[in-house]
């Protein structure tokens, strides 16, 4: 039964893919995940060499012992926002004379078919295999095998049973990541150390191997509880995560902004809706641990802000980059309606930049924790924020009237290339190179510190402009509505 | 004439898909628009609506080139295709935005839908889902409500009847009688004879893009038309 199950798994995700996306977004879609499981097994092999360098003076399996509770707490963010809930599938077997044990078990088995449960497997066991091996011996190498498999399988169930519960929300997201960075910092400073704890852990692990025996429950637990919760559930109704009364919701924060408010808060909710968007959105917000990646105390010391500049941008600009570059594209289900309400084509514009502002005010707001590294840090955030708010947007809002590729919002996963085109990759050139015209020449003929000046005058004005680009903004969608209305409506 | 259509023609590739020498309609006069798929129905008030531009001739409203100025959205309304509804609000806040931008209140946009009651026949208000979770009748429920909502002086409808239940069928009839009494200028395409020949004065026939005939209802009229169906 369970084989016919997944048989019929193979036929309908083979058959869905080939009707409704292109062979060429299947094969990029393929090239993408070998591409990203080659970078983790790369990862694995050299990961003793890179993390000897990236905590100098300290042993390879310190650093991994003490990354590794990080790395689990992180991937259960994930796992909840990303994560795809094997359930639909069944209905259609619901009625049919099959046990319903059956039917649990199916479950089960086909939620460890994610690319989550594979990536640690790559990741991890080249490391257990030669540097556990050598420096502990055979046993503590099972060991660790045995635990990395049992946090794997409490992750994935864990996630799933937190998800049909329904509580799975952004709000979960924001928190968890907002907490890691509050460990992470904490670790810097050396107040708490989730390092030493995790170290700690698999250090007592490796002394007594028998102890990850104590995993393995804690698994089972998770796996027991999960597949009772199902059992209990399987109702056609019940299984796609928890249905909760949809409420109206007020956003009196956007009110004082009369029409465009209202367009804002609309916008809002069009992303907070729908999955599609909302990971866009969580995975810009990812993006804010860039900056420990690209804040280098010798590039702060020699004042070259280049490359650190490049993160700031990157950090603030997210919606605008990530969101903006499908923008009305989101929109598309309804296009037509939006055209013919009494709105203005000029506050539907205004409303987006609302949004960014809002959006780039905030980020800069949360990053700027990245000050505590130092304060020329602040002077780089504040000037891509500048120009975020002033030009980016703009350049994004101007590119997106060439955009006429339908979005479909229904049908979504965290992997969705529908509605993807070269536009929305030409269009980042613009956006990311324009800064760096202006940056490049001030740092070559003056200092860091006159460039990043430059280029925050450069947002202040523009942004001072916005009348005056809002005007060409508008001329330029009205010589486009007609195209793009019809390319939405496809 | 508070509509008025001259030379309109929209070609994709060699079919011309509407080609309208002129036409007027009067304010207050209640249009019904009939023809097969393809006669260019949705086409013609998709260029009343200014979302495709025609390749010759114009649309006016009340004398304004609807494809110059924004001006006949303030009086104007529709609904046409489920591409009309914000489908990820629920129907009460899909009605706050479109009564906002009308410039009501909440409570005036409540107080306004009481009217609908039984149109909407329970379903909708208070359902807690999202619009999209309707099926395609209550959609278009909402959607119809939305545009008579804005209290407009032209409604343009495709297809209302399709996809409603019978009784709602007859409450929209007698809504649509109601303010067609109260002055408002509608357009209605459908493919139920008898709705339209009792719901519209003027019944508009078009073919091939063509405006063949334009019948003032009576008694007579539901015959000849069943007459031009039936034939072919």
């Amino acid at each position: 039964m369970l084989f016919t199950f997944l048989h019929h798994q193979w036929i309908q995700f083979w058959r869905s893919r080939n009707k409704g996306v292109g062979l060429a977004s299947q094969i990029i879609l393929g090239l993408f995940m070998a591409y990203l499981l080659l970078i983790a097994l790369f990862l694995g092999y050299a990961l003793p060499d890179i993390l000897a360098r990236a905590f100098g003076g300290q042993s390879a399996l310190r650093s991994f012992n003490g990354l590794l509770l990080y790395y689990f707490a992180i991937d259960l963010i994930l796992r909840l926002q990303l994560q795809e809930l094997p359930t639909l599938s069944i209905v259609p077997y619901l009625h049919l004379r099959i046990k319903k044990a059956t039917i649990v078990q199916f479950l089960n088995i086909k939620a460890l078919f994610s690319f989550f449960n594979l990536w640690p497997l790559i990741l991890f066991f080249p490391f257990c295999v030669s540097v556990v091996y050598s420096d502990l011996g055979t046993m503590p190498m099972i060991a660790y095998m045995v635990t990395l498999l049992s946090l794997i399988f409490f992750n994935n169930y864990l996630a799933l049973y937190l998800k049909r519960q329904g509580t799975a929300n952004s709000g979960y997201l924001i928190g968890g990541f907002a907490s890691i960075v509050a460990i992470m910092l904490c670790d810097y400073y050396g107040l708490f150390s989730l390092m030493s704890l995790s170290d700690g852990l698999f250090r007592l692990l490796a002394n007594r191997p028998y102890l990850c025996v104590s995993f393995v429950l804690a698994a089972a637990c998770v796996f027991w509880w999960n597949s009772r919760y199902i059992t209990d559930n399987l109702y056609e109704e019940e299984m796609s995560g928890s249905e909760k009364e949809k409420s109206s919701t007020d956003m009196p924060f956007f009110d004082r902004f009369g029409q465009v408010g209202d367009l804002a808060a609309l916008e809002l909710k069009l992303i907070l809706r729908h999955k599609r968007s909302r990971s866009t959105v969580m995975t810009g917000l990812i993006f804010m641990a860039y900056g420990f990646i690209f804040y280098k105390k010798e590039a702060l010391a020699s004042d070259s802000f280049g490359l650190m500049l490049f993160a700031a941008l990157f950090m603030t600009g997210t919606l605008i980059l990530f969101y903006g570059q499908f923008m009305f594209a989101w929109q598309s289900a309804h296009f037509d309606g939006l055209l013919v309400n009494r709105l203005s084509i000029e506050s539907f514009l205004k409303a987006k930049l609302l949004l960014f502002t809002i959006y780039t005010i905030a980020v800069t707001a949360i990053i700027s924790l990245y000050g505590l590294i130092s304060w020329k840090i602040l002077l780089i955030q504040l000037v891509a924020a500048l120009y975020n708010i002033g030009f980016g947007s703009i350049v994004v809002l101007y590119m997106a009237t060439f955009n006429y590729k339908r979005l479909d919002l229904s049908s979504s996963s965290a992997m969705n290339w529908q509605g993807v085109g070269a536009s929305q990759w030409l269009m980042m050139l613009p956006y990311l190179l324009i800064p760096y015209f202006i940056y490049v020449p001030f740092k070559i003929f003056g200092n860091g510190y006159w460039a990043l000046l430059a280029l925050g005058i450069f947002g202040a004005l523009m942004w001072l402009m916005r009348n005056f680009w809002l005007g060409f903004l508008v001329k330029a969608f009205e010589k486009k509505r007609y195209k793009i209305a019809e390319g939405f409506r496809e | 004439m508070i509509i008025e259509v001259q030379h309109l023609k929209k070609i994709y590739g060699s079919r011309t898909v509407v080609d309208i020498e002129h036409l007027g309609i009067e304010a207050g006069e209640t249009i019904g628009l009939v023809g097969n798929n393809g006669a260019g129905k949705t086409t013609f008030f998709r260029m009343l609506l200014n979302l495709i531009r025609p390749d010759f001739g114009l649309v006016l409203s009340k004398g304004m080139d609807v494809s110059k100025s924004d001006d006949w959205k303030q009086y104007t309304a529709s609904y046409l295709d489920e591409g009309f509804l914000i489908d990820y609000l629920t129907p009460e806040e899909y009605f706050f935005f479109i009564g906002g931008l009308s410039g009501y209140t909440k409570a005036e946009t409540l107080h306004k839908l009481e009217a609908f009651k039984d149109f909407f026949n329970g379903e909708i208000l208070k359902s807690g889902k999202y619009i999209r979770d309707f099926s395609k009748g209550n959609q278009n429920k909402v959607g119809i409500a939305a545009a008579l909502l804005q209290q407009p002086e032209i409604l343009v409808l495709d297809e209302p009847f399709a996809n409603l239940d019978p009784t709602t069928q007859i409450r929209l009839k007698n809504l649509l009688k109601e303010w067609s009494s109260k002055g408002l200028t509608s357009l209605i395409s459908s493919h139920d004879l008898n709705h339209v020949t009792e719901v519209c004065q003027r019944i508009i026939l078009l073919e091939k893009g063509q405006v063949i005939r334009s019948i003032e209802t009576n008694e007579g009229t539901l015959e000849e038309l069943k007459g031009y169906f039936g034939e072919d």
